[in-house]
């Protein structure tokens, strides 16, 4: 008989985990919490994806349908992990679904339960939620992947637009003392974007350190140099309304301004990626370690990123800190390879 | 003291030296001064530095660099020109607080009597005066229409028959009107001693010696009595 292997969570991590192993003929359970599979780029339908800006339905699409299509994967929408034990070097896992409950013996488990937004309303400086003006790069993301591409508060196209990077992230007011990595990348990108819609709309980056790691730094280039977006060195302290229906950011520039306001049509903030209450859920549940950051906690960040505290509970993607999907998809592999040996020992 | 060819005077650097060490040793620098990602976030919400050449960043940054001369540099006048409203500490990712240094190094610049202490607290010596020796700070008679023009177009009006208003309040304490409240000489004596403890007359000696004096001498009446 073939291994039996639990993978919860959908996003890229998880589905390219479940396909992998579906190709060793291995028999997968892929527990979905949402309606749907492929994460975070699906929910917020990310269109356009860094760093060469291939539709995002090349890669999470691509991914879905392997998984939707393989006879080794069965999967479960809307559900949830709703009782978990080890059994021996096993784990009895019941899943909830709308389809009833049902209790099944796994080899090994993967946990790929991802990372959530970071909600820029907990820092109030930002005004987000006040103004309709005033959203974040999902919003964008979102607002991108559904053709309508306008301000929130009258349709029009912008005039001028603001990027705050760092919001969120890198502040220990609000809890979360890390970069979150790919936020930089984004804002970027989809500064380029705005430019391209829009050749009139000035576009401008508030920015503490701009973190385009690796090649990612091509598109930060590529901003300043094709599409003219205004880097500026400075966080911004406070967001008002300001005359003509527009917002203030009011900020330090830290190299050449001085103290500046300046009222924008819209402004967009950098919000980073946090643990989730799902860290937390799937570390009582299933008896793993978080980290001092709220995401789940790896054995060893070098050498196994991907396994955890327990024997034969993998973990993969940005359940375990923020990350592209390029490293998510790959440590979906790394922890299906590891899963797969496990099993296959113990079986 | 030393003198350039333009006739200031040059302080030496021990002296700058010991002027950041004593920073050091106060008990809240550590507290104050922790990482700095120069985000400039403080200083974008810091309401005077829309009004003066001044940023909480700098004195962050200054106290980062560990350099004496730097630190000098805000010595003078620069360190009066923060409000102390705190919205740095309450809004710097790092929880640094630009304004609480700006206190420590007020307290030393009033501590050593420097110049720009005494300049700034100059217009401050009849509250100060009140503050010490009876302990409460306004008082009715301060309330003058030339002094208060900010108070409203009845200040006019507050300011005349203090006597007679005051007895109004049925507080027996508060039918006084050189002071906020009648002390009872006990308390003052009490608050002597405290401000003798915590090295508050030495201070107001430094700072102006002359309100020292005054100050003085109703402290010895009142304890003598
Ligand atoms: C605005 C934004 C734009 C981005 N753009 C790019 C880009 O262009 N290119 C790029 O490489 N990266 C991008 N990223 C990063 C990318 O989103 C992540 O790397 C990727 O989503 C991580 O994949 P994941 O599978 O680990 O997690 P997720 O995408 O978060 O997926 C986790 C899945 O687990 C499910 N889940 C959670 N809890 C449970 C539970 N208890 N039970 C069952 N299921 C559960 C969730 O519903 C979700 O489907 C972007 C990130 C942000 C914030
Ligand atoms: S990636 Fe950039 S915007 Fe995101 S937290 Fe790091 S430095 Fe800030
Ligand atoms: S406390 Fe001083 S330095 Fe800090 S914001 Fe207020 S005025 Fe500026
Ligand atoms: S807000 Fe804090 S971290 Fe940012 S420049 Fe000011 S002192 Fe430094």
């Amino acid at each position: 008989m073939a291994e039996n292997i639990l993978v919860i969570g959908g996003g890229p991590a998880g589905l390219n985990a479940a396909t992998m192993l579906s190709e060793l003929g291995v028999k997968v359970t892929l527990a979905e919490r949402d309606l749907f599979l492929g994460g975070n780029p699906k929910k917020f339908k990310y269109k356009f994806l860094f760093p060469d800006m291939q539709p995002a339905d090349n890669v999470v699409g691509e991914l879905i349908k392997k998984a939707e299509t393989s006879s080794n994967i069965k999967v479960y929408l809307s559900s949830e992990i709703s009782d978990f034990k080890e059994n021996g070097k096993k784990f009895d896992a019941q899943i909830k679904s709308p389809d009833g409950n049902e209790i099944k013996t796994f080899d090994s488990v993967i946990v790929a339960t991802g990372f959530e937004h970071f909600d820029p309303a907990r820092d109030a400086k930002y005004s987000y939620q006040l103004f309709d003006d005033v959203i974040d790069i999902k919003d964008l993301e979102r607002m991108m992947g559904e053709g309508n591409f306008a301000r929130p508060s009258n349709g029009q196209p912008p005039k001028n637009v603001a990027f705050i990077l760092c919001v969120g992230s890198r502040d220990r007011h609000v809890g979360n003392q890390y970069c979150s990595r790919v936020c930089c990348t984004v804002s970027v990108k989809q500064a380029i974007e705005l430019r391209e819609h829009f050749p009139d709309c000035e576009v401008y980056i508030f920015y503490m350190d701009i973190r385009t790691y690796g090649f990612f730094e091509d598109l930060y280039w590529q901003a300043m140099e094709e599409h003219d977006v205004q880097i500026v060195k400075g966080r911004v302290a406070e967001i008002t309304s300001g005359p003509d229906n527009t917002v203030i950011c009011k900020g330090e520039d830290t190299l050449l301004r001085g103290p500046f306001e300046i009222p924008f049509d819209m402004v967009v903030l950098a919000s980073g990626m946090e643990g989730g209450p799902q860290s937390s859920e799937m570390a009582k549940k299933l008896g793993l370690e978080l980290d001092e950051h709220g995401f789940l906690k790896p054995q060893n960040v070098t050498l196994a990123l991907f396994k955890s505290n327990k024997e034969g509970i993998f973990l993969a993607g940005a359940c375990t800190g923020p990350k592209a999907i390029s490293d998510s998809i790959i440590e979906g592999g790394a922890a299906a390879m590891n899963a797969y040996i496990y099993a296959v020992r113990n079986h | 003291m030393e003198y350039d060819e333009n006739g200031v005077s040059i302080v030496p650097f021990e002296f700058k030296k010991e002027i950041f060490e004593e920073a050091k040793k106060d008990f809240r620098y550590e507290e104050y001064v922790r990482g700095c990602l120069n985000c400039g976030v403080c200083t974008g919400g810091c309401p005077p530095h829309r009004f003066f050449d001044f940023s909480p960043r700098i004195v962050l940054q200054k106290m980062k660099s560990k350099d004496p001369e730097l630190i000098w540099t805000m010595m003078d006048e620069y360190v009066w020109a923060c409000f102390q409203c705190f919205t740095c500490a309450m809004i710097c990712p790092f929880l640094n607080s630009p304004g609480g240094i700006i206190a420590i190094l007020r307290e030393i610049a009033v501590r050593r009597g420097f110049e720009s202490a005494k300049k700034v607290l100059k217009p401050y010596s009849r509250v100060l005066l009140k503050l010490t020796a009876y302990g409460n700070q306004l008082s009715p008679d301060m309330i003058q229409p030339d002094f208060f023009p900010d108070w409203g177009p009845h200040i006019g009006y507050a300011s005349t028959d203090l006597a007679v208003k005051r007895k109004a309040i049925p507080m027996p304490t508060l039918q006084v009107t050189n002071l906020a409240w009648d002390v009872a000489p006990e308390t003052m004596k009490e608050l002597y001693d405290i401000f003798d403890e915590a090295g508050v007359f030495k201070i107001i000696e430094a700072v102006d010696p002359s309100l020292y004096e005054i100050i003085q001498d109703i402290v010895d009446d009142v304890r003598s009595s």
